[in-house]
């Protein structure tokens, strides 16, 4: 399952082409500890840039960007927190348009040493599953990355209004569910 | 007598006889921009970027008001003010913004600038400098829909394209947290002007606009004596409706006698070339003023150093309505452009074909460092 959260971030970053290359250098949400040979933790090899987290009152909504490692192994995204106890899934999105299906990662996001995980609308998110309060436009949200060695990062999120992209973290009224596929969601937090 | 407005729409003359920008003022620049390119200008500077710089052929100017959600203003105007410093510097590095669906349209940013001000009341939020609002002028036909708005972001490009594109990504992220008051488009010069361009009436506008160090100091003033505050500026809005169909009418020597510049070329009725003097002492065979003490430039003529502005317009069609978007820079409105606006709006001849429907007056901000947010140096 691993491999396959692998195959699949590669395969988002060759999608996207070189687009985004460089972001991780000059992004202004770089985080993380700068490249070095070998990183004491998996959260210190994390650069995260071009983060952000879709606009809502309540209910359902996505946060968004790319993760760098910088590091020389491998390291695996097994968790994500924030101060105001939100759920946080890790999501895969397989399928595309209205068969487009998400569910939560079996397991943790692994990103290979030296390459990215591209977080984006359509793809691989980090979902809050029922907000506690709004997440207001134009605000900076953080996040608690969590690794499987344990170690973590905070990492700013920057709150944008966006409304395409219609999966199931939309939370829209009428919003037609039929399609997604929800069944390891707990709502209730 | 005239009633209505002025339009230091069509001037030639604003500095004509003054001091030593009068000596270069009208040549014409070595080289014309190209009209397109992927022409990179810094966002980043001492001054913000869209007011000094040679006019991009195309503008777009937005007006804004804030909906306040609970909680403490300046808090929201912060946040408000962050995201679109990182909205102007990625635009004008040719990237899209974040959550942007259309980042393709970006790149190639030919000579984008994001230029922002507030109004008095984003003022009062930001600790309470003053740059006061325009008062009302003769002949104001005011729409409320082009008037004062709490936000103001001028938005210039070589490329309408990108410019949409910039606009639009903005105007995305502002959704919910202000209203859009009004969007003004604007385009100027033919393909191979620079400072000058033909406005609607087919006037040569910009003929005698300061050039280099006295820009500068029309617009930011001296360390000694700045704007409102140091490095920024402020920006006089004004929308000036053309009567096309009435100028129609007016035959070449009406039409000079009302500018006192001819619009075959700009010079003035003194002179034989555009950067020649406007003599207001000089008279015909008869003894009459060759050019009247009611013309354009006769009343648009600096009374003083401290009258300079720099005038950054631009022609509009909206529809069937056509006129200029009377956009100038100056240190101190109440010392520089309001005296001159209300000179213009009391006699001006040319007041006979411009309605004035839209008016208002910004703090343009001081620009920033690289790591910093447009308004910093006041909300800290």
């Amino acid at each position: 399952m691993n491999t396959k959260n692998t195959l699949k971030t590669t395969a988002a970053l060759l999608g996207l082409g070189l687009l985004l290359t460089g972001c991780a250098q000059d992004g202004a949400n770089a985080n993380g500890a700068a490249a070095s040979e070998s990183p004491a933790t998996q959260a210190s090899a994390l650069q995260a840039s071009e983060t952000w987290a879709k606009a809502a009152q309540d209910g359902m909504t996505a946060a968004f960007g790319v993760l760098h490692n910088s590091g020389t192994a491998d390291v695996e995204l097994t968790k994500v927190e924030d101060k105001a106890g939100n759920v946080i899934q890790i999501h895969e999105t397989t399928g595309n348009g209205a068969d487009a299906k998400m569910s939560q990662l079996d397991g943790g996001l692994k990103i290979e040493a030296g390459k990215d995980a591209i977080l984006e609308p359509g793809g691989t998110h980090l979902m809050y599953m029922d907000l506690k309060a709004p997440l207001v436009a134009s605000e900076t949200g953080q996040l608690t990355l969590v690794f499987s060695d344990g170690s973590s990062t905070e990492v700013p999120f920057e709150v944008r209004n966006f409304t395409g992209a219609k999966e199931s973290y939309e939370n829209h009224e009428g919003m037609d569910h039929k399609n997604m596929d929800h069944e390891s969601m707990n709502h209730d937090g | 007598m005239l009633l209505g407005t002025s339009a230091a729409a069509a001037l030639g003359g604003v500095l004509a006889g003054f001091g030593t920008s009068q000596a270069v003022a009208g040549q014409a620049p070595a080289a014309a921009p190209a009209p397109q390119g992927p022409q990179y200008l810094p966002f980043h500077g001492k001054y913000q970027s869209g007011i000094l710089d040679a006019p991009q052929a195309h503008a777009v100017f937005v007006g804004w008001n804030l909906n306040w959600r609970e909680g403490g203003k300046k808090d929201q105007l912060r946040s408000l003010l962050k995201m679109i410093t990182d909205d102007a510097q990625r635009l004008t590095a040719g990237r899209g913004v974040l959550a942007d669906t259309e980042a393709e349209m970006a790149a190639g940013p030919s000579d984008l600038t994001v230029t922002v001000g507030v109004g008095q009341n984003l003022l009062e939020v930001m600790g309470g400098a003053k740059v006061g609002t325009l008062p009302g002028f003769a002949g104001d036909k005011l729409q409320q829909r082009y008037g004062q708005s709490d936000l103001l972001i001028q938005f210039c490009g070589q490329d309408p394209t990108v410019l949409a594109h910039a606009v639009r990504a903005v105007s995305k992220n502002l959704r919910g947290l202000a209203q859009k008051l009004f969007t003004q488009r604007g385009f100027m010069h033919q393909r191979g002007s620079s400072d000058t361009f033909r406005n609607l009436f087919g006037q040569l506008d910009g003929v005698n606009n300061p050039k280099a160090e006295a820009r500068e100091l029309a617009v930011f003033g001296t360390p000694d004596e700045p704007s409102w505050i140091a490095n920024g500026t402020t920006l006089a809005l004004r929308r000036f409706e053309m009567d096309l169909e009435g100028w129609d009418e007016v035959a070449t020597a009406g039409r000079d006698f009302s500018l006192g510049r001819r619009q075959s070329d700009g010079s003035p009725l003194t002179g034989s070339g555009p950067a020649d003097p406007v003599d207001l002492d000089a008279v015909n065979e008869v003894g009459l003023p060759v050019i009247g003490a009611n013309s354009h430039v006769a009343l648009a003529m600096p009374r003083s150093a401290q009258e300079v502005i720099h005038r950054r317009g631009y022609n509009f069609i909206d529809g069937e309505v056509s006129g200029l978007l009377f956009a100038s820079y100056q240190r101190d409105p109440a010392a520089s452009f309001i005296p001159l606006q209300q000179r213009l709006a009391e006699a001006d001849l040319l007041n006979t074909w411009l309605t004035p429907t839209g008016s208002a007056l910004y703090a343009i901000l001081p620009g920033i460092e690289p790591g910093m947010y447009l308004g910093q140096q006041l909300l800290g």
